[in-house]
C-alpha cells in the first residue's frame, strides 16, 4: 500500500506517488486510507432531480411559511434582503458540503473525524439531543386537526407508526423517500403557486420581489431586544438548519453522486438480508488525472445546477409566496397582523385560513392548510430517514464493534428508537422538549450551524487533493458563516440573555 | 383516442392533480358538494387540458424535452387563462352570472408572473413521471417508444456533447504530444 499523504506531499494530487504493483491509496487524518478508483460519469443535469428534494423538504419549512412572512408584516417586505442572504449562504454551504460526499463517497460526520474524532462524537450527541423530540410534527398536524377535526396527536402517531412501516418495507430506503419527497415537492410547488394565484395580488407581489433587493435595509425595532434574536436566527434557518446540511452528504453517497457510486445503498428492514457489505472507509479518484479532472467538472456542474436552480429556486418561490399570502391575510383581516406580529404561531396560521376564506371560500382557507400539513409530513419524512441515516453511518464507521451489525439494521434500529421515544413522548411528555433544556437545545441547533462550517474549511482544506480543494471565495463565504452564526450567537447569548433564535 | 388520452396523460395528470387538489380538500372543509365539484373541476378540467397540450407538443417536437423556458412561455399564456375560467365558473355558480375579475388586465398579468413558479411545479412533476410512463407504453406503442427513445437519445446527446467540450478545452489547456 502507498501512502500517499505525507507532509510534504499533503498538496499532491492523490496518485502522484503511485508505485507500480502497489495499490493507491488518498491517506487524509488519522482513519483508514481511501484506495484510488474511478469517478464515474455525470449525469446531464436535466433529467435527475437529485438528492436536493431532501433539503427541500427539511428546509421548506416554518421559517419559509411562517417566520419570514412574520417579519414582512412588521418590518416590510424590504426586510427580505436579509432572506436572501441566508439562502445564498446556505447554496453556498450545500455546494461545499457535497464537494468532500463527492469527491471521498464518505459523509461529512466521517470527514469530521478524520480531523479530529471528538467532533463528530459531539455531532452524534447534538443530533439525539435535538432531534428526538416529535416537536416538528405538531405545527402540521395541528393544520390537520383544523382541516379534519382529527386530534393532532392521533394523526402524529399514525404518521409515525406509517413512516416507520414504509421505511422498514422499502428494498432500497433511499429511491422510496426521493420519490415520495420529489412528488409531495412537486405537489407543493404548483400548490403554493395556485394558492398565491387566487389570494395575492399584483401589488403584494410586487413590493415581495423589491424588497429582495433592498440592500441594506436596517429598521429601527429591528435592533430591539425583541426582535434582534428573531432576525438572526430567521436569517440562520433560511432554508435547511441546525445538521440538515450534513445529513445532505448521506442523501448525495446514497444518490450515488461522485465516488458515492462506489458505496451500496442502505436496504430497509425487510430486505436487510440481501444487504452488501458496506466499506469501512471511502474512495478517492486519480486527481492528477486529466481525465478524471474533467469528470469531476461534470459532477461540481451538476451540483450547482442542484444548489442554485433547485434548491435556491424552489425555497425562493415558496416563501415569495408565502409572504404574499400573509401580507394578503393581513389586508383582509387587521387581526390578522397583531397575532402574528405576537408569535402566536397556531392563532396566526387559523387567522390566516380565515381570512383567505373569508376572501376566496371555505376552500381556500382549507387548501392553506392542507399546505401547512404538507410542509409537516414532508419534514417528518425527510427527518427520520436523515436522522436515521446519520446516527446508523457515525455508528457504523465508528464504534468499536459496530460493523459486525449489517448497516440495514443499525439504520432500523435508530429508526424505531426514534419512533417508539417519539410516540411516548407525544403521549405523555411535552413533544419540543423538557421545558428546562429548550434553551439548550436552541442553542445546540444554532451552535451546529457554526460548528459545521468550521468542520467544513478543515475537512475540504485539509483531507482533500489540492486539486479539489475549495476557491479563497468559498471559504471566505463558508468563514463568514461560520463567523455570523457562532458570533450572532453569542452575541444574542450575552447582549440579551437569549439563545432560542427561532 | 384513447391512445391520445394515454399518450398525453402525464401532463393531464400533472394539470388535473394542481387543480382539483383544492376541490378535493374543500370536502374535508365542510363546503357543500356543489361548490367543492365547481371549485375541483372549474380549475382542474383546464389546467389539465392545458397540461395535456404540453405534453402534445413535447411529443411533436414543438418544445425542447425538459427545457424550463418552453414550459414558462406555455404557462404564461395558459395558466392565466385557466384561472379566468376558474373565476367565471365560481362567479357563475355563486352569483348566477358569470363575471370577469375587476381589473381584468392587472389580474391576468398577476397570474401571468405566478405561472412561472406553476411552471417549474409542473416540469418537475412532468419530468418525474412522463419518461417512465412512456418507458411503460414503449411496448405497445410506436409514439410513445419513439419520444422516450428521444429521452434517452437527449441525454446521450448532451452527454456527447460535454464530452466534445471537454476533448476541445483538454486539447487547449494541454497540447498532445503522443498517440493513445
Amino acid at each position: 500500500m502507498v501512502d500517499s499523504h505525507n507532509p510534504s506531499a499533503a498538496d499532491v494530487s492523490a496518485a502522484s506517488s503511485v508505485e507500480a504493483g502497489e495499490e493507491r491509496v488518498w491517506r487524509a487524518g488519522g482513519l483508514e486510507p481511501m484506495p484510488i478508483r474511478p469517478l464515474p460519469e455525470a449525469p446531464p443535469s436535466i433529467h435527475l432531480l437529485g438528492p436536493t428534494v431532501f433539503l427541500l423538504a427539511l428546509g421548506v419549512g416554518m421559517g419559509e411559511s411562517y417566520m419570514w412572512p412574520r417579519l414582512v408584516l412588521v418590518f416590510g417586505p424590504e426586510i427580505r434582503w436579509l432572506f436572501l442572504i441566508g439562502v445564498t449562504l446556505q447554496a453556498v454551504v450545500m455546494l461545499e458540503m457535497a464537494r468532500y460526499a463527492m469527491a471521498t463517497g464518505e459523509s461529512i460526520f466521517t470527514g469530521a473525524a478524520r480531523v479530529f474524532k471528538p467532533i463528530m462524537w459531539f455531532f452524534f450527541v447534538t443530533a439525539i439531543l435535538v432531534y428526538m423530540w416529535p416537536g416538528h410534527l405538531s405545527a402540521g398536524m395541528s393544520a390537520f386537526e383544523q382541516l379534519t377535526g382529527i386530534p393532532w396527536v392521533i394523526s402524529a402517531i399514525t404518521v409515525l407508526v406509517l413512516v416507520g412501516i414504509l421505511f422498514s418495507l422499502a428494498s432500497v430506503i433511499y429511491d422510496v423517500v426521493e420519490n415520495i419527497l420529489g412528488f409531495l415537492i412537486g405537489i407543493l410547488v404548483v400548490g403554493t403557486a395556485i394558492i398565491a394565484s387566487i389570494a395575492g395580488s399584483w401589488a403584494d407581489l410586487g413590493s415581495t420581489l423589491a424588497g429582495m433587493f433592498a440592500f441594506g435595509y436596517f429598521p429601527d425595532g429591528m435592533m430591539s431586544e425583541q426582535w434582534f434574536p428573531i432576525v438572526v436566527g430567521s436569517i440562520a434557518f433560511a432554508g435547511p438548519s441546525g445538521m440538515q446540511q450534513m445529513w445532505y452528504t448521506l442523501h448525495l453517497r446514497e444518490s450515488g453522486a461522485g465516488m458515492g457510486a462506489h458505496v451500496p445503498k442502505i436496504r430497509g428492514l425487510r430486505t436487510a438480508g440481501e444487504q452488501e457489505k458496506i466499506p469501512a472507509h471511502g474512495f478517492m479518484f486519480d486527481t492528477s488525472n486529466p481525465e478524471e479532472m474533467a469528470k469531476w467538472r461534470g459532477w461540481r456542474k451538476w451540483i450547482t445546477f442542484d444548489a442554485f436552480l433547485l434548491f435556491w429556486g424552489i425555497t425562493m418561490l415558496v416563501t415569495i409566496s408565502f409572504t404574499v399570502l400573509a401580507q394578503s391575510a393581513a389586508r383582509e383581516n387587521p387581526n390578522v397582523k397583531d397575532l402574528i406580529e405576537n408569535g402566536d404561531r397556531s392563532a396566526a396560521l387559523q387567522a390566516m385560513s380565515d381570512a383567505f376564506a373569508s376572501a376566496g371560500g371555505t376552500w381556500l382557507g382549507a387548501l392553506f392548510f392542507g399546505f401547512i400539513s404538507l410542509i409537516g409530513i414532508n419534514a417528518t419524512l425527510g427527518l427520520f430517514d436523515s436522522f436515521s441515516r446519520g446516527q446508523a453511518d457515525m455508528t457504523y464507521f465508528h464504534f468499536p464493534g459496530a460493523k459486525k451489525a449489517k448497516m440495514s439494521h443499525l439504520y432500523a434500529g435508530f429508526l424505531w428508537g426514534v419512533i417508539t421515544f417519539g410516540i411516548l413522548i407525544l403521549l405523555f411528555g411535552p413533544a419540543d422538549g423538557p421545558e428546562g433544556i429548550l434553551d439548550v437545545l436552541a442553542f445546540l441547533s444554532t451552535f451546529a450551524m457554526g460548528a459545521y462550517c468550521v468542520v467544513l474549511l478543515l475537512v475540504n482544506n485539509r483531507m482533500l487533493p489540492k486539486p479539489i480543494r475549495p476557491k479563497w471565495w468559498s471559504n471566505a463565504i463558508i468563514g463568514f458563516g461560520a463567523c455570523f452564526y457562532l458570533g450572532m450567537l453569542f452575541y444574542c447569548m450575552i447582549r440579551f440573555g437569549v439563545v432560542d433564535l427561532g | 383516442m384513447r391512445r391520445l388520452f394515454l399518450l398525453t396523460l402525464p401532463g393531464l395528470v400533472v394539470g388535473f392533480i394542481a387543480g382539483v387538489l383544492a376541490g378535493g380538500l374543500t370536502a374535508f372543509a365542510g363546503q357543500p358538494a356543489g361548490a367543492a365539484v365547481v371549485a375541483a373541476l372549474a380549475l382542474g378540467v383546464p389546467l389539465a387540458l392545458m397540461g395535456g397540450g404540453y405534453t402534445m407538443l413535447l411529443i411533436n417536437k414543438r418544445v425542447r424535452l425538459g427545457g424550463f423556458a418552453p414550459a414558462a412561455l406555455f404557462w404564461l399564456i395558459g395558466f392565466p387563462l385557466a384561472r379566468l375560467l376558474h373565476e367565471l365558473a365560481v362567479s357563475w355558480y355563486v352569483a348566477g352570472t358569470p363575471a370577469l375579475p375587476p381589473d381584468t388586465l392587472g389580474f391576468l398579468a398577476f397570474q401571468g408572473i405566478v405561472s412561472l413558479g406553476f411552471a417549474i411545479g409542473f416540469l418537475w412533476l412532468h419530468e418525474r413521471m412522463a419518461p417512465r410512463w412512456w418507458a411503460r407504453l414503449a411496448q405497445h406503442d410506436d409514439v410513445a417508444r419513439e419520444v422516450y427513445l428521444r429521452y434517452a437519445g437527449h441525454a446521450q446527446a448532451m452527454f456527447e456533447a460535454k464530452e466534445r467540450r471537454r476533448s476541445r478545452s483538454a486539447r487547449g489547456l494541454k497540447p498532445r504530444t503522443g498517440t493513445r
